[in-house]
C-alpha cells in the first residue's frame, strides 16, 4: 500500500481560522490566537474570546517554555505512520504564558525514565513531511 | 425527594452479544427491544416514545446499517410515536435521560430506550484499509493531535488521565490492577460474561501496554450488542410485570466541546460537575447507596467516576479500590456484572439494566447485593457524562 497514510502522519488541514498556526510553525514561529482586549489565549482557535466575549483576536508569538502536563508513552500504533515510531511519547504542555494553555505534542529526546509531570520543557521544531513542520518539546535546563 | 411525578424503568432486555455475531443493526436491535417488551410484560401499544443512539465502536466498515428510534419503533409495531429522539448525549445516558424527561414533561407516557453498538473492524484491520480510522488528513480541531499521534482515544482518554494521576497522588499500577481483577471476579459469576475466566494481579502485569500505563485489560471489549430498558410513569408501572424501579435522580454534564486532548482538567472534569447536580437533586448520600456501576471503558474512568462521586477523597481512589472496598465482599459493590471489560462494550446500558436487576432483587445470583435499595450508574467522561441514581422504593 502506498497510501500517504503510512509516509505521514495525518496531515493538517488548515482553515481560516488555523492557517496562521500552521504558516507560523512553517516559519518556526508558535504562534497563539489572543484576544486584544484582554489578552486571553485562545486555543483551539475560535472566533470570540470566551473570557470577554471579544472578536478582536490576532494570532500572537509565545515563547516555547512550558511544562509537562500529561503524557503517555504509546506501544502499539493506530495509524500506518507510527509503526515504526513505537515507543513515542505523546504529551500535553502547558505553555508559560497562561494557565491552563495548552498543546498537544510530542517530547523528543528524552529518556522515559526521566519523564515527570511537571518538569520544564523548551520548544524544538521537528520537520515530519514535505512543508509540514511541528512544533515539540524536548526537557529544558532547569 | 417527594415527587409525585416519578419515572420507573419497567423492562430491560439485551441483544445477542460478541464479536461478528453476523447480526444487522435492526436485527440487534429488535432482539433487545423484544426482550425489554417481554421482560415487562408489554405489548407494543403500551409504547408511545422511542430513544436510542445507534453507533460503531470504532472505524465504520462500508456498508454497515444504521438503524434509529423511528425505524426501530415501527418494525416492533409501536406508534404513532409522541416523542423520539436518535442523538445526542454520551453514550447510553443520552437516550436514558432524554426517555425520563420526555416522560416527566408529559411528552408521552412510556418510551423504548436503546443504545446499539456495531462490531469495529480489528487494529490490523484498520492499519491495512483506507478508513475514517486510517486518515491522511486532519481537519477541524483534530488538526492540532493527530499529527502527533493522538489518533487512538484512549490515548487522551485514558492514558494521560491515568499517567498524571500516578504522578500527582501516587497511584500505581498495581492498583489499576486490583480493579481489573475485582471487576473480573463479579464476572465470573455472571454467566452473561464473555470473560468470566478469574484473573491474579501476575495475569494483569502479563497484560500488554497499549499506550501506557493503560493495558489491554484496562479496555473495554468492542461488540455487536443492543440493549433496551423501557420507562414510563409511576401510575403506569404498577401495571406491568416486574417490579418497578424509580429513577431518583439524573444529570447531565458538558464542560467543554468534543475534546479530550484539550479539557481544562484531563482528570477532573464533567464527571466532577455531574456528581454535583446529581447530589443536588436528592435527599440520598453516597454512604445511601448499596451498588454502583460505573462505565470501564478504560479503568481510569472508573478511578475518576468514585472520587466525583465522593466515595472516596480526591486522589485517593487508587488505595480504596486496593483495600478491596470495591470488590465482592466490599463496602462498595461496583460494575457487579464484570464491566463492560467482561460483558462487552454496551456504552453504558449494562451499567443501567444491572443496577434495574440489583434493586429488583433475586435476578443476580450470588452476585446479589444483599437489600439493595439504592444504585447509581454513570456513563461516559471528559467533555461530556451523565449518571443516574435508582431506587426500589
Amino acid at each position: 500500500m502506498t497510501s500517504k497514510a503510512a509516509i505521514y502522519p495525518p496531515l493538517p488541514l488548515p482553515n481560516e481560522m488555523t492557517q496562521f498556526f500552521w504558516d507560523g510553525c512553517q516559519a518556526r514561529k508558535l504562534m497563539i490566537l489572543r484576544c486584544k482586549g484582554c489578552g486571553r489565549y485562545i486555543h483551539y482557535p475560535r472566533p470570540v474570546c470566551n473570557g470577554c466575549l471579544s472578536t478582536d483576536l490576532a494570532p500572537a508569538e509565545v515563547s516555547g517554555e512550558a511544562t509537562l502536563y500529561g503524557y503517555t508513552v504509546a506501544m502499539q500504533a493506530f495509524h500506518p505512520y507510527f509503526a515504526d515510531k513505537l515507543p513515542y511519547t505523546l504529551a500535553l504542555v502547558e505553555l508559560v504564558e497562561q494557565a491552563g494553555l495548552r498543546l498537544t505534542t510530542n517530547i523528543v529526546d528524552v529518556p522515559e525514565a526521566e519523564l515527570t509531570t511537571g518538569m520544564p520543557v523548551r520548544l524544538v521544531w521537528r520537520e515530519v513531511a514535505p512543508d509540514l513542520v511541528l512544533p515539540m518539546f524536548t526537557k529544558a535546563a532547569s | 425527594m417527594s415527587d409525585n411525578n416519578r419515572v420507573a424503568a419497567v423492562g430491560v432486555g439485551y441483544s445477542t452479544t460478541g464479536r461478528r455475531t453476523g447480526l444487522t443493526s435492526r436485527q440487534l436491535a429488535v432482539q433487545a427491544a423484544m426482550a425489554a417488551m417481554t421482560d415487562a410484560g408489554m405489548t407494543p401499544q403500551d409504547i408511545d416514545g422511542a430513544t436510542m443512539l445507534w453507533a460503531v465502536a470504532g472505524a465504520a466498515p462500508p456498508g454497515l446499517d444504521v438503524v434509529d428510534s423511528m425505524d426501530i419503533a415501527y418494525m416492533l409495531g409501536i406508534g404513532p410515536l409522541n416523542f423520539w429522539n436518535s442523538g445526542a448525549g454520551p453514550a447510553y445516558i443520552g437516550p436514558a435521560v432524554q426517555a425520563v424527561a420526555a416522560i416527566k414533561a408529559g411528552l408521552c407516557h412510556t418510551v423504548l430506550s436503546m443504545r446499539v453498538i456495531r462490531q469495529r473492524l480489528t487494529t490490523a484491520e484498520m492499519l491495512a484499509q483506507d478508513t475514517d480510522a486510517n486518515p491522511e488528513y486532519a481537519d477541524d480541531d483534530r488538526q492540532f493531535v493527530m499529527p502527533f499521534g493522538s489518533v487512538a482515544p484512549l490515548q487522551a482518554i485514558a492514558a494521560m488521565p491515568a499517567q498524571r494521576h500516578m504522578d500527582l497522588y501516587g497511584t500505581t499500577e498495581e492498583h489499576f490492577g486490583r480493579h481489573v481483577v475485582a471487576q473480573r471476579e463479579w464476572a465470573s459469576h455472571n454467566p452473561d460474561a464473555l470473560f468470566r475466566t478469574p484473573l491474579t494481579l501476575d495475569d494483569y502485569f502479563a497484560s500488554r501496554y497499549i499506550s501506557k500505563p493503560v493495558r489491554l485489560l484496562d479496555c473495554d471489549y468492542p461488540v455487536d450488542s443492543a440493549s433496551a430498558i423501557i420507562y414510563t410513569t409511576e401510575e403506569r408501572a404498577r401495571n406491568f410485570a416486574k417490579k418497578p424501579i424509580f429513577v431518583e435522580s439524573t444529570a447531565f454534564s458538558s464542560v467543554k466541546y468534543a475534546t479530550f486532548e484539550n479539557l481544562d482538567d484531563i482528570y477532573e472534569n464533567s464527571p466532577v460537575h455531574c456528581a454535583k447536580t446529581l447530589w443536588s437533586r436528592t435527599d440520598l448520600k453516597p454512604k445511601d447507596v448499596d451498588c454502583v456501576q460505573l462505565y470501564d471503558g478504560f479503568t481510569i474512568i472508573v478511578f475518576q467516576w468514585l472520587e466525583a462521586l465522593g466515595f472516596c477523597g480526591r486522589g485517593e481512589v487508587g488505595p480504596f479500590v486496593a483495600e478491596g472496598h470495591t470488590a465482592m465482599g466490599g463496602s462498595l459493590p461496583l460494575n457487579t456484572d464484570g464491566g463492560a471489560c467482561n460483558v462487552g462494550r454496551r456504552h453504558g446500558a449494562n451499567f443501567c439494566i444491572e443496577s434495574i436487576r440489583q434493586l429488583r432483587g433475586g435476578e443476580s445470583g450470588v452476585r446479589q447485593v444483599p437489600d439493595a435499595k439504592v444504585a447509581l450508574w454513570a456513563n461516559a467522561v471528559g467533555p461530556f457524562s451523565g449518571a443516574m441514581l435508582m431506587t426500589s422504593e
